[in-house]
């Protein structure tokens, strides 16, 4: 049974990074029939997968066509596995915000940066594009967020990342919260200027960051 | 030869072709890369969003933006949305800081897509006010170029279908996004050939998501070489040079920009253009000073980065990106004095 279902777990985390969704949805189907507890096989089976593509896309071996392929395949098994997760096992998570900053609607390296943290065991609230920069900071406080992750593509749009730390600070909450940016026009000395915990250039290492600083920090 | 010998269209044409000039041109070319700062429009009165709508605020704006910043050209339209908005994407006009953006696109998907005939560009109001300027500069600066401005067909195609699902169609569903962007390319060239009809000197394409980083080699070439390629061809052969802007880092696709198929190569501040040069020598080079230097940089800074470009012999010089609205107009000005200088 545990070579079977390690085989099992190894052609799931394949067919992914091969872009095989309706494999990848067959096999999960296949778990679940085979009595293989969901949780472990969505850690174990799926996860390696997805990883394995953000280490194929941060090697320039896979693009964003790719990478979000490989997301749809996960997904797949994500739908048929979690409904069998048993609810002792549902792990609780460090919760992230993310958001494209007022003024920008490009949302395709945040949403690479979303699918990044997911996989690597963030539950991530995406509060969507063009938000200005007291939502970030109201959406962080009631969902009980720690991370708040702040993107854009636009210099024009620079400033209003800023704003999300003043905000922060005004209200006497900033120690509450990591804040990392990210996007076309930032680089780390801008992060470093408006006073952000840190600065990413892509997806990969955005989770990298993530987990970076929370070292050692009990959830 | 001195400056005022050779007028800046005449300069910016024999750049374009490859000839020598006196220097290098000063420009900026509009759309996405466009200098109608704040402060320029506080000053003036003639504002955005509403510049985006009238043909007479926009000749004005465009004027304005020319005589304060020092750039060599009029670059028109100020955003990148009017190709989107014809084709059926719902458009958020932005404000006098921010500029234009897609609010919603206007298809779910490549195999969604059902299109408009061309001729709904001749229709619309934004087209008309945009070819009705070029066509009251050329009729009032004769020796200053007027640049006009397009979306690349990648960047338009995920502008009117949501671009999560147009990437990933575009390695799923081929068929379907052949389709779409050669309708879209289609649509463009018909734009283009309205501008250079109204008078328009030379036609700037930007294709902010057709990048190496994005798409990788196998789709840029697949994709955006290709539909670049029939834009740029057809509007040369209407007998305007064409200057394509590729966004980004260019690592995975350099050998695939060398067969671009444009008068001009403009890149981001991070590219060298230097190394373009010396490993395409076939290749018109433009750009690249940091927008984020002539927005958070001083006159010195800027001045020094500007010489740098000179001595490396840059075809074209310009901003490397999209200015930021809030960038000081000092900083332009010694930007463009210190080319002319």
């Amino acid at each position: 049974m545990t070579v079977l279902k390690e085989e099992l777990y190894q052609k799931m985390s394949a067919a992914i990074v091969e872009m095989e969704e309706d494999l990848v949805a067959e096999l999960s189907r296949q778990a679940v029939r085979e009595g293989i507890d969901a949780f472990e096989a969505i850690d174990q089976g799926l996860t390696p997968g997805m990883e394995r593509a953000g280490q194929l896309f941060e090697e320039e071996e896979y693009f964003v066509p790719e990478l979000l392929m490989c997301a749809d395949a996960m997904n797949a098994g994500i739908d048929i596995l979690k409904p069998h997760i048993k609810a002792d096992e549902a792990k609780v998570k460090r919760k992230a915000v993310i958001g494209v900053i007022e003024g920008d609607t490009h949302d395709i390296g945040k949403n690479l940066v979303k699918l990044m943290l997911e996989t690597g065991g963030f539950d991530v609230i995406d509060v969507g594009r063009d938000i200005p920069a007291a939502e970030f900071v109201e959406r962080a406080k009631s969902e009980g967020a720690e991370l708040i992750c702040v993107s854009t593509l636009m210099t024009t749009t620079m400033d209003a990342m800023a704003y999300v730390i003043s905000i922060l600070k005004e209200q006497g909450i900033r120690d509450r919260f990591k804040v990392i940016v990210g996007g076309g026009p930032i680089s780390p000395g801008f992060a470093a200027k408006i006073g952000a915990d840190g600065y990413s250039r892509n997806a990969a290492e955005a989770v990298r960051l993530a987990h970076k600083l929370f070292e050692g920090k009990d959830l | 030869m001195a400056d005022g010998i050779i007028s800046p269209k005449e300069r910016l044409k024999r750049k374009l072709n490859g000839q020598t000039a006196d220097r290098p041109p000063v420009i900026c070319p509009g759309g996405m890369m466009n200098a109608a700062v704040v402060e320029i429009m506080t000053a003036t009165g003639h504002t955005l969003p509403e510049a985006h709508h009238s043909r007479e605020l926009m000749t004005e704006l465009a004027a304005d933006v020319s005589r304060l910043t020092g750039f060599e050209n009029f670059g028109i339209p100020f955003c990148m949305t009017v190709e989107a908005e014809v084709l059926g994407s719902e458009i958020n006009y932005g404000a006098l800081d921010c500029e234009p953006k897609i609010q919603k696109e206007r298809f779910s998907s490549a195999a969604a897509a059902v299109f408009p005939d061309r001729q709904a560009f001749d229709r619309n109001r934004r087209v008309r006010a945009v070819t009705d300027s070029i066509y009251a500069l050329t009729q009032k600066y004769p020796d200053t170029p007027v640049v006009g401005s397009l979306t690349g067909p990648i960047s338009t195609a995920a502008s009117v279908i949501d671009p999560m699902t147009f990437l990933k169609q575009l390695r799923k569903d081929k068929d379907n996004s052949h389709r779409v962007i050669d309708y879209v390319t289609d649509c463009l060239i018909h734009y283009a050939a309205m501008m250079v009809e109204a008078g328009a000197d030379v036609i700037s394409v930007a294709d902010p998501t057709a990048t190496g980083e994005i798409l990788g080699p196998k789709m840029f070439d697949e994709y955006a070489l290709r539909y670049l390629n029939k834009l740029a061809g057809a509007v040369r052969a209407m007998g305007a040079p064409v200057i394509v802007h590729i966004c980004g880092k260019m690592e995975a696709v350099k050998p695939s920009v060398a067969r671009l198929k444009a008068n001009a190569l403009s890149v981001d501040a991070f590219v060298s253009l230097k190394e373009i040069k010396g490993l395409y020598p076939h290749i018109n080079t433009m750009g690249n000073l940091s927008t984020i230097m002539l927005e958070f940089g001083n006159s010195d800074k800027v001045a020094r980065g500007t010489q740098a470009l000179l001595r490396n012999r840059i075809d074209i010089i310009a901003p490397a990106c999209g200015l930021s609205t809030s960038t000081p107009l000092a900083n332009i000005r010694a930007f463009t004095e210190t080319v002319k200088n």
